[in-house]
Protein backbone atom coordinates (compact mmCIF):
# COMPACT_ATOMS: atom_id res chain seq x y z
CA UNK A 1 0.00 0.00 0.00
CA UNK A 2 3.33 2.05 1.02
CA UNK A 3 4.51 1.64 -2.19
CA UNK A 4 1.23 2.08 -4.09
CA UNK A 5 1.09 5.71 -2.55
CA UNK A 6 5.04 6.18 -2.74
CA UNK A 7 4.25 5.72 -7.10
CA UNK A 8 1.56 7.14 -7.35
CA UNK A 9 3.19 10.51 -5.80
CA UNK A 10 5.91 10.00 -8.72
CA UNK A 11 3.47 9.55 -11.10
CA UNK A 12 1.59 13.05 -9.68
CA UNK A 13 4.92 14.75 -9.30
CA UNK A 14 6.13 13.93 -12.92
CA UNK A 15 2.68 15.66 -14.60
CA UNK A 16 3.04 18.82 -12.30
CA UNK A 17 5.95 19.48 -13.20
CA UNK A 18 5.99 20.24 -16.48
CA UNK A 19 2.41 21.86 -15.99
CA UNK A 20 4.01 24.15 -13.37
CA UNK A 21 6.95 24.98 -15.82
CA UNK A 22 4.62 26.06 -18.26
CA UNK A 23 2.29 28.16 -16.19
CA UNK A 24 5.10 30.34 -14.88
CA UNK A 25 6.81 30.77 -18.18
CA UNK A 26 3.08 31.29 -19.90
CA UNK A 27 1.95 33.39 -17.05
CA UNK A 28 1.77 36.66 -19.20
CA UNK A 29 1.04 35.05 -21.88
CA UNK A 30 -2.06 33.08 -21.90
CA UNK A 31 -4.51 33.48 -24.65
CA UNK A 32 -7.84 33.22 -23.05
CA UNK A 33 -7.09 36.39 -20.53
CA UNK A 34 -8.64 39.26 -21.73
CA UNK A 35 -7.04 42.67 -22.88
CA UNK A 36 -10.30 44.33 -21.59
CA UNK A 37 -11.72 45.12 -17.89
CA UNK A 38 -14.59 42.49 -16.82
CA UNK A 39 -16.38 46.03 -16.25
CA UNK A 40 -16.19 47.44 -19.89
CA UNK A 41 -18.42 44.29 -20.91
CA UNK A 42 -22.08 44.64 -20.18
CA UNK A 43 -24.58 41.90 -20.83
CA UNK A 44 -27.17 41.65 -23.82
CA UNK A 45 -30.09 41.87 -20.80
CA UNK A 46 -28.54 44.56 -19.20
CA UNK A 47 -28.13 46.88 -22.39
CA UNK A 48 -31.53 45.92 -24.13
CA UNK A 49 -32.69 48.02 -20.70
CA UNK A 50 -31.25 50.84 -21.62
CA UNK A 51 -33.35 51.18 -24.59
CA UNK A 52 -33.59 53.99 -26.77
CA UNK A 53 -30.61 55.46 -24.63
CA UNK A 54 -28.05 53.49 -26.40
CA UNK A 55 -26.01 53.04 -29.66
CA UNK A 56 -25.13 49.92 -31.21
CA UNK A 57 -21.94 50.20 -32.55
CA UNK A 58 -21.37 46.97 -34.65
CA UNK A 59 -17.15 46.21 -35.44
CA UNK A 60 -17.89 43.01 -37.65
CA UNK A 61 -16.67 43.66 -41.10
CA UNK A 62 -19.17 45.58 -42.95
CA UNK A 63 -20.70 42.16 -45.31
CA UNK A 64 -21.36 40.73 -42.13
CA UNK A 65 -22.97 43.84 -41.14
CA UNK A 66 -24.81 44.13 -44.24
CA UNK A 67 -26.29 40.47 -44.06
CA UNK A 68 -27.73 40.76 -40.33
CA UNK A 69 -27.43 43.38 -37.43
CA UNK A 70 -28.85 44.67 -33.72
CA UNK A 71 -31.73 46.72 -35.03
CA UNK A 72 -30.17 50.26 -35.63
CA UNK A 73 -26.92 49.35 -34.77
CA UNK A 74 -24.13 51.54 -36.82
CA UNK A 75 -21.20 50.13 -38.93
CA UNK A 76 -17.88 51.26 -37.61
CA UNK A 77 -15.05 48.68 -38.46
CA UNK A 78 -11.21 49.26 -38.43
CA UNK A 79 -11.78 47.97 -42.58
CA UNK A 80 -12.82 51.74 -42.86
CA UNK A 81 -12.08 53.92 -40.10
CA UNK A 82 -11.66 56.81 -41.40
CA UNK A 83 -15.04 57.17 -43.34
CA UNK A 84 -16.99 55.37 -40.97
CA UNK A 85 -15.75 56.95 -37.61
CA UNK A 86 -16.29 60.76 -39.52
CA UNK A 87 -19.95 59.32 -40.86
CA UNK A 88 -20.58 58.16 -37.58
CA UNK A 89 -19.61 61.45 -35.11
CA UNK A 90 -20.87 63.45 -37.87
CA UNK A 91 -24.32 61.96 -37.79
CA UNK A 92 -25.14 59.22 -35.02
CA UNK A 93 -23.36 60.22 -32.55
CA UNK A 94 -24.66 61.82 -29.28
CA UNK A 95 -22.84 62.51 -26.07
CA UNK A 96 -25.06 61.35 -23.18
CA UNK A 97 -26.11 58.42 -24.81
CA UNK A 98 -24.27 54.86 -23.88
CA UNK A 99 -22.62 53.08 -26.56
CA UNK A 100 -21.92 49.14 -26.82
CA UNK A 101 -19.65 47.71 -29.79
CA UNK A 102 -19.94 44.37 -30.39
CA UNK A 103 -18.16 41.93 -32.94
CA UNK A 104 -19.44 38.56 -33.85
CA UNK A 105 -18.42 36.54 -30.48
CA UNK A 106 -16.42 36.21 -27.51
CA UNK A 107 -13.98 34.97 -29.30
CA UNK A 108 -13.21 38.01 -31.35
CA UNK A 109 -11.34 41.24 -30.24
CA UNK A 110 -12.27 43.70 -32.94
CA UNK A 111 -14.94 45.37 -30.64
CA UNK A 112 -12.30 45.65 -28.40
CA UNK A 113 -9.88 47.91 -30.32
CA UNK A 114 -13.02 49.79 -31.90
CA UNK A 115 -13.87 50.21 -27.71
CA UNK A 116 -10.34 51.40 -27.40
CA UNK A 117 -10.43 53.94 -30.30
CA UNK A 118 -13.48 55.58 -29.79
CA UNK A 119 -12.31 56.16 -25.90
CA UNK A 120 -8.58 56.90 -26.27
CA UNK A 121 -8.11 58.63 -29.49
CA UNK A 122 -11.87 60.40 -30.65
CA UNK A 123 -12.04 60.68 -26.62
CA UNK A 124 -15.60 60.32 -26.25
CA UNK A 125 -17.33 61.25 -23.26
CA UNK A 126 -19.55 58.49 -23.37
CA UNK A 127 -19.81 55.14 -21.16
CA UNK A 128 -18.54 52.78 -23.61
CA UNK A 129 -19.03 49.22 -23.27
CA UNK A 130 -18.36 46.11 -25.17
CA UNK A 131 -21.64 43.78 -25.70
CA UNK A 132 -20.30 40.01 -23.64
CA UNK A 133 -20.55 37.28 -26.21
CA UNK A 134 -21.06 39.80 -29.12
CA UNK A 135 -23.35 39.30 -31.98
CA UNK A 136 -23.57 35.34 -31.09
CA UNK A 137 -24.75 36.59 -27.84
CA UNK A 138 -27.74 38.45 -29.07
CA UNK A 139 -29.10 35.63 -31.44
CA UNK A 140 -29.02 33.35 -28.75
CA UNK A 141 -31.69 35.95 -26.70
CA UNK A 142 -33.50 37.13 -29.44
CA UNK B 1 4.00 -6.00 -5.88
CA UNK B 2 4.26 -7.13 -9.11
CA UNK B 3 0.70 -5.70 -10.02
CA UNK B 4 1.83 -2.73 -8.16
CA UNK B 5 4.95 -2.81 -10.27
CA UNK B 6 2.86 -3.76 -13.58
CA UNK B 7 0.20 -0.62 -12.74
CA UNK B 8 3.19 1.85 -11.77
CA UNK B 9 4.74 0.75 -15.78
CA UNK B 10 1.33 1.26 -17.35
CA UNK B 11 0.97 4.46 -15.88
CA UNK B 12 4.35 5.92 -16.58
CA UNK B 13 4.45 4.51 -19.91
CA UNK B 14 0.66 6.21 -20.44
CA UNK B 15 1.93 9.49 -19.52
CA UNK B 16 5.27 9.06 -21.29
CA UNK B 17 2.57 8.58 -24.59
CA UNK B 18 0.47 11.23 -23.52
CA UNK B 19 3.16 13.75 -23.12
CA UNK B 20 5.44 13.12 -26.65
CA UNK B 21 5.10 16.02 -29.04
CA UNK B 22 2.77 16.34 -31.42
CA UNK B 23 3.45 15.72 -35.44
CA UNK B 24 3.78 19.09 -36.86
CA UNK B 25 5.84 20.69 -34.39
CA UNK B 26 5.64 24.87 -34.44
CA UNK B 27 8.80 26.92 -33.89
CA UNK B 28 7.07 29.22 -32.08
CA UNK B 29 3.11 29.95 -32.05
CA UNK B 30 3.10 33.25 -30.37
CA UNK B 31 5.03 36.89 -32.29
CA UNK B 32 5.11 40.16 -31.63
CA UNK B 33 5.69 42.52 -34.54
CA UNK B 34 6.48 46.16 -34.53
CA UNK B 35 6.20 47.29 -38.33
CA UNK B 36 7.85 49.97 -39.33
CA UNK B 37 6.37 53.16 -38.92
CA UNK B 38 3.28 54.11 -41.48
CA UNK B 39 4.32 50.41 -43.37
CA UNK B 40 0.87 49.21 -44.75
CA UNK B 41 0.96 45.90 -44.29
CA UNK B 42 3.77 43.70 -42.01
CA UNK B 43 4.39 39.99 -42.57
CA UNK B 44 4.05 37.22 -39.23
CA UNK B 45 6.50 33.66 -40.58
CA UNK B 46 5.49 30.90 -38.24
CA UNK B 47 8.29 28.08 -38.73
CA UNK B 48 6.98 24.93 -38.12
CA UNK B 49 8.40 20.93 -38.57
CA UNK B 50 7.25 17.33 -38.94
CA UNK B 51 8.92 15.47 -36.05
CA UNK B 52 6.64 12.99 -36.35
CA UNK B 53 7.05 9.82 -38.48
CA UNK B 54 4.01 10.00 -40.59
CA UNK B 55 3.19 12.38 -43.10
CA UNK B 56 1.01 15.54 -42.11
CA UNK B 57 -1.80 17.08 -44.11
CA UNK B 58 -2.69 20.94 -43.25
CA UNK B 59 -6.50 21.03 -44.01
CA UNK B 60 -7.07 24.12 -43.69
CA UNK B 61 -5.13 27.97 -42.27
CA UNK B 62 -7.95 30.42 -41.22
CA UNK B 63 -7.33 33.54 -40.22
CA UNK B 64 -9.40 35.65 -37.42
CA UNK B 65 -10.02 38.81 -39.43
CA UNK B 66 -10.16 39.79 -43.28
CA UNK B 67 -7.41 42.03 -42.60
CA UNK B 68 -4.89 39.21 -42.56
CA UNK B 69 -4.35 36.43 -45.52
CA UNK B 70 -2.24 33.06 -44.91
CA UNK B 71 -0.39 31.50 -47.47
CA UNK B 72 1.10 28.07 -47.09
CA UNK B 73 3.66 26.70 -49.62
CA UNK B 74 2.25 22.93 -49.65
CA UNK B 75 0.04 21.49 -47.79
CA UNK B 76 1.32 18.08 -47.08
CA UNK B 77 4.52 17.86 -45.18
CA UNK B 78 6.26 14.79 -45.06
CA UNK B 79 8.20 13.50 -41.81
CA UNK B 80 11.25 15.96 -40.72
CA UNK B 81 10.33 18.53 -43.20
CA UNK B 82 10.36 22.12 -42.15
CA UNK B 83 8.38 24.83 -43.48
CA UNK B 84 6.53 28.04 -42.82
CA UNK B 85 3.02 29.69 -43.31
CA UNK B 86 3.25 33.60 -43.76
CA UNK B 87 0.78 35.60 -42.56
CA UNK B 88 0.33 38.96 -44.14
CA UNK B 89 -1.57 41.63 -42.04
CA UNK B 90 -2.82 44.21 -43.95
CA UNK B 91 -2.71 47.77 -41.62
CA UNK B 92 -4.98 49.60 -43.40
CA UNK B 93 -6.22 53.08 -40.56
CA UNK B 94 -5.30 50.97 -37.63
CA UNK B 95 -3.22 51.90 -35.01
CA UNK B 96 -2.17 50.57 -31.08
CA UNK B 97 -2.08 47.00 -30.27
CA UNK B 98 -3.68 44.84 -32.93
CA UNK B 99 -4.01 40.99 -31.83
CA UNK B 100 -4.83 38.11 -34.55
CA UNK B 101 -4.86 34.34 -34.90
CA UNK B 102 -4.54 32.02 -37.14
CA UNK B 103 -6.32 28.43 -36.85
CA UNK B 104 -4.34 25.50 -38.50
CA UNK B 105 -5.98 22.67 -38.87
CA UNK B 106 -4.21 19.26 -39.49
CA UNK B 107 -4.86 15.35 -40.11
CA UNK B 108 -2.76 15.11 -36.97
CA UNK B 109 -5.23 13.42 -34.47
CA UNK B 110 -2.58 14.45 -31.11
CA UNK B 111 -3.01 17.99 -32.42
CA UNK B 112 -5.70 18.64 -35.08
CA UNK B 113 -5.86 22.22 -34.59
CA UNK B 114 -2.95 24.43 -33.89
CA UNK B 115 -3.84 28.57 -33.25
CA UNK B 116 -0.84 30.88 -34.41
CA UNK B 117 -1.06 34.50 -32.93
CA UNK B 118 0.81 37.46 -33.49
CA UNK B 119 0.20 41.13 -31.72
CA UNK B 120 1.48 44.26 -34.17
CA UNK B 121 2.34 47.54 -32.11
CA UNK B 122 1.31 49.77 -34.55
CA UNK B 123 3.08 53.31 -34.16
CA UNK B 124 1.46 56.21 -36.03
CA UNK B 125 3.94 59.25 -38.04
CA UNK B 126 1.62 61.82 -36.18
CA UNK B 127 -0.66 60.98 -32.77
CA UNK B 128 -3.39 63.11 -32.63
CA UNK B 129 -5.28 63.97 -29.54
CA UNK B 130 -7.90 63.93 -30.00
CA UNK B 131 -9.35 63.14 -33.24
CA UNK B 132 -13.14 64.99 -32.48
CA UNK B 133 -13.95 68.10 -30.83
CA UNK B 134 -17.34 68.78 -30.59
CA UNK B 135 -19.51 71.49 -29.18
CA UNK B 136 -23.13 71.99 -27.34
CA UNK B 137 -25.82 73.96 -29.50
CA UNK B 138 -24.97 77.73 -27.81
CA UNK B 139 -21.98 76.82 -26.36
CA UNK B 140 -19.65 80.05 -26.47
CA UNK B 141 -17.59 79.86 -29.98
CA UNK B 142 -14.49 79.12 -28.31
CA UNK B 143 -11.76 77.33 -30.69
CA UNK B 144 -11.19 73.91 -28.97
CA UNK B 145 -7.64 72.11 -29.60
CA UNK B 146 -6.32 69.30 -30.79
CA UNK B 147 -2.54 68.35 -30.66
CA UNK B 148 -0.66 66.51 -33.54
CA UNK B 149 2.70 65.09 -32.29
CA UNK B 150 5.14 63.65 -34.39
CA UNK B 151 6.30 60.12 -33.31
CA UNK B 152 10.18 59.54 -32.04
CA UNK B 153 12.78 60.07 -34.75
CA UNK B 154 10.31 61.47 -36.92
CA UNK B 155 11.26 64.94 -37.96
CA UNK B 156 7.60 67.21 -38.56
CA UNK B 157 8.38 70.77 -39.23
CA UNK B 158 5.03 71.39 -41.41
CA UNK B 159 1.49 70.56 -40.28
CA UNK B 160 -1.03 71.95 -43.32
CA UNK B 161 -5.40 71.03 -42.09
CA UNK B 162 -7.97 71.71 -44.57
CA UNK B 163 -11.54 72.28 -43.13
CA UNK B 164 -14.27 70.09 -45.26
CA UNK B 165 -16.70 72.87 -44.79
CA UNK B 166 -16.54 76.84 -44.28
CA UNK B 167 -18.41 76.98 -41.16
CA UNK B 168 -15.25 75.87 -39.04
CA UNK B 169 -11.76 77.52 -39.30
CA UNK B 170 -8.60 75.88 -38.82
CA UNK B 171 -5.32 77.60 -37.17
CA UNK B 172 -1.96 75.39 -36.81
CA UNK B 173 0.48 76.67 -34.14
CA UNK B 174 3.70 74.92 -33.24
CA UNK B 175 3.60 73.12 -29.81
CA UNK B 176 5.58 72.99 -26.79
CA UNK B 177 8.43 70.80 -28.20
CA UNK B 178 9.92 70.06 -31.72
CA UNK B 179 7.71 67.91 -34.02
CA UNK B 180 4.45 69.26 -31.48
CA UNK B 181 1.43 71.50 -33.10
CA UNK B 182 -1.39 73.01 -31.60
CA UNK B 183 -4.45 73.08 -34.15
CA UNK B 184 -7.29 75.12 -32.91
CA UNK B 185 -10.61 75.00 -34.27
CA UNK B 186 -13.53 77.05 -34.22
CA UNK B 187 -17.27 77.31 -35.78
CA UNK B 188 -18.40 80.44 -36.56
CA UNK B 189 -21.80 79.63 -35.18
CA UNK B 190 -23.24 77.54 -32.67
CA UNK B 191 -26.71 77.67 -33.18
CA UNK B 192 -27.14 74.94 -35.58
CA UNK B 193 -25.75 71.80 -36.04
CA UNK B 194 -22.83 71.55 -38.15
CA UNK B 195 -20.20 69.21 -38.79
CA UNK B 196 -16.86 68.88 -40.62
CA UNK B 197 -13.77 66.84 -41.14
CA UNK B 198 -9.73 67.91 -40.93
CA UNK B 199 -7.49 66.74 -43.08
CA UNK B 200 -4.01 67.02 -41.85
CA UNK B 201 -1.06 66.69 -43.85
CA UNK B 202 2.53 65.98 -42.10
CA UNK B 203 5.08 67.14 -44.56
CA UNK B 204 6.53 63.55 -44.61
CA UNK B 205 7.56 61.49 -47.24
CA UNK B 206 6.06 59.06 -48.31
CA UNK B 207 2.91 61.63 -47.76
CA UNK B 208 0.94 60.66 -45.49
CA UNK B 209 -3.03 61.90 -44.13
CA UNK B 210 -4.63 61.87 -41.27
CA UNK B 211 -7.94 63.32 -40.46
CA UNK B 212 -10.07 64.46 -37.00
CA UNK B 213 -13.48 65.79 -36.94
CA UNK B 214 -15.37 68.48 -35.39
CA UNK B 215 -19.15 68.94 -34.59
CA UNK B 216 -21.84 71.60 -33.31
CA UNK B 217 -25.13 69.29 -31.44
CA UNK B 218 -28.12 70.10 -32.74
CA UNK B 219 -29.91 71.95 -30.30
CA UNK B 220 -31.65 70.31 -27.09
CA UNK B 221 -28.73 67.32 -27.08
CA UNK B 222 -28.24 66.08 -23.61
CA UNK B 223 -24.49 67.01 -22.44
CA UNK B 224 -23.07 63.58 -21.33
Amino acid sequence: MKALLRQSAVLIALALLPAVVQALYLREKIPWQSRVAESDFVEVDTARGWAANVIWVDARPSEEFERDHIPGAVSLNEDRWVEGLSQFLGTQWSPEKKIVVYCSAASCNLAEDVARRLREEAKLPNDIRILKGGWEAWLAKK
Amino acid sequence: MNGQRFLFSGALCFFLAASAPAALVFEKTELDLNPELGASKVDAVFKYENKGDTPVHIKAVKPSCGCTTAALAKNDVAPGEKGEITATFNIGDRTGTQVKTITVDTDDPKTPQTVLKFTATIAQILDLQPTFVFWQAGEATQPKMIIAKAAKGVTVKKVDVVSSSGDFTAKVDPGATAGEFKIEIQPKATTKPLNTTLTIKPDVTPAKVYYASARVLPPGTAKP
